[in-house]
């Protein structure tokens, strides 16, 4: 099949330029599309004002757009920037498998994808796909959960999207930590789709259902955020919540006692590096790195969350 | 799978009936995998981690091992010029560097009993610990995969099938090395062993191929 692609790109190549020539004037910079799920959560946020903040100060012009998690609206967000003649697209996706389609009519538009934060099951469509180690951040935020459960107890897993490889790997992580420990007992294990709300709901039932529980581990830290809100309302500030993200939320929760410890994604560095290796593509047709990128992640905890700001830590 | 839109394949069949070119399909890189699809990622990755261990990881490590001190040295001055000369990481300034260093030191403390079990040894004989050996089962980190100029990410489904290949690099390290009955405080140690660099104060987490107690 990589015949047949090559065959149409390059027929489908004049038409585009063709296309795109007539928009460009309209910029002086060239236009980035920046598309995030919902800004509601602040880890989203991060990466959209970090991607605008460099792309800015690279001279490109931007547009910033929020898919909800929605891959129809995702692919109508594409046809936009396609529309628009964007010469990049950063991407945090609604979906591993339902993206490949959208970024590859990006790509046999001409424009070239740069996955932040989200992986899709397929190589050699996007151009970088630079994501967390989210592995390797889920072993730190499992080891500090077991280290403050004192190694047994009974716990609670709130998981992620599952469309979501972040929601797997991320629970793997914890596992792979977890399950040496044959005194930590789970006695529930929910999704909570990344919601707040959701979480907070969940996390009421489940209490219910087991009063006896010690600790809950979250795969992000809104879910983080709703289930100590709900254990909290239930007058249950014994039990110890473990997030990850690294939100100033629940910065601000370690720091007043409340939720014990969260596991912190260079969001923000992540978004202007996208931006950079954009630039360097849309300049030189090459971004010099490979494909898939890994970042690394810092546990944090009350020593020290003071210097968390905006998925950043300052020193 | 490849998904093609309407009017490309419109478009594609004009070029062919224009031309008359014939379309040759190349081989999908998957039917070269179809026969271990079968097996969960766990197994694959162990499996992969087990044929590459001793002909590749194990040499990479040896090719590439540089005395602790003399690399504390040259992180004091520049982390980019260690890496350079020293360090192992996947392309691209995103990564961490990792390095393969050998030490030899006085255990400090030893958590022997833990299922992360660890040493911790000052190598510097300021009677403070400066690194820690994890001894395993369970391992922090990725280092072991990182740090092989070999593996690539971008070669893996995705992050769960990368993160059991880390597991597995992890499980044989662990397998590798053995952990020592009765206590070992104040004894010498002499290890060798992969591991990241995140942050240069940060004690170094080795994880080691090689650990030999008691004098050389």
């Amino acid at each position: 099949m990589q015949t047949n692609r090559r065959i149409f790109v390059s027929g489908l190549a004049s038409v585009v330029s063709l296309a795109s020539s007539t928009i460009s004037f309209a910029a002086d910079g060239k236009l980035i599309a920046i598309l995030t799920p919902s800004h509601d959560n602040p880890f989203f946020k991060a990466e959209a004002v970090g991607a605008e903040a460099r792309a800015k100060e690279l001279g490109y012009e931007t547009i910033v757009l929020v898919h909800d998690d929605d891959p129809n609206k995702q692919s109508e967000l594409f046809d936009t920037a396609i529309a628009r003649g964007a010469s990049a697209i950063i991407l945090d996706n609604a979906g591993a498998d339902a993206t490949v389609a959208a970024v590859q009519r990006a790509k046999d538009a001409g424009i070239p994808s740069f996955l932040i934060d989200r992986e899709i099951k397929e190589s050699g469509i996007a151009v970088s796909q630079i994501v967390s180690n989210n592995y390797q951040g889920a072993q730190l935020g499992a080891e500090e959960f077991v280290r403050i459960m004192g190694e047994e107890g009974n716990y609670v897993e709130l998981v992620g999207r599952e469309a979501d490889t972040n929601a797997g790997i991320r629970s793997s992580g914890y596992h792979d930590i977890i399950d040496q420990y044959t005194d930590m007992v789970m006695v529930a294990q929910q999704s909570a789709n990344w919601s707040q709300t959701e979480a907070f709901e969940k996390m009421e039932s489940i209490l219910q259902a087991n009063p006896d529980i010690k600790g809950v581990i979250c795969g992000n830290d809104t879910m983080a955020m709703g289930a100590w809100a709900a254990l909290e309302g239930a007058g249950r500030t014994d039990v110890l919540v473990v997030g990850f993200d690294g939100s100033n939320d629940v910065r601000d929760s370690i720091l007043a006692g409340g939720i014990k410890a969260t596991v912190l994604q260079p969001a923000y560095r992540q978004a202007q590096v996208a931006v950079e290796q954009a630039d360097q593509y849309i300049k030189t047709g090459s971004t010099g790195q490979k494909e898939k990128q890994l970042m690394d992640c810092v546990l944090i905890n009350a020593e020290n969350a003071a210097k968390l700001e905006t998925f950043a830590l300052v020193e | 799978m490849r998904v093609i839109g309407v009017i490309p394949l419109i478009v594609l069949s004009l070029v062919n009936a224009v031309s008359g070119c014939k379309v040759v399909r190349n081989p999908s890189p998957e039917a070269k995998n179809a026969a271990q699809t079968d097996q969960s990622d766990e197994a694959r990755m162990a499996n992969y981690a087990q044929e590459i261990w001793e002909p590749k990881v194990l040499p990479a490590v040896q090719e590439n091992l540089v005395p602790l001190l003399e690399l504390r040295k040259i992180l004091d001055q520049d982390i980019e010029k260690a890496g350079n000369a020293h360090g192992l990481r996947p392309e691209g300034e995103a990564n961490l560097w990792n390095f393969a260093v050998s030490g030899t030191g006085k255990i400090i403390e030893a958590k022997t009993k833990s299922k992360a079990a660890k040493l911790q040894v000052d190598t510097d004989a300021d009677g403070i610990a400066d690194v820690t050996v994890q001894l395993g089962p369970i391992i922090r980190g990725t280092a072991f995969r990182d740090a092989m100029p070999f593996i690539n990410f971008s070669d893996f489904r995705d992050q769960i099938e990368y993160a059991k290949l880390a597991r597995a690099m992890n499980d044989l390290a662990h397998r590798g090395i053995t952990i020592p009955e009765g206590d070992v405080v104040g004894q010498t140690v002499t290890f060798e062993g992969v591991y990241t660099l995140n942050n240069p104060t940060d004690k170094p987490e080795i994880v080691p191929v090689s650990v030999i107690y008691g004098a050389q």
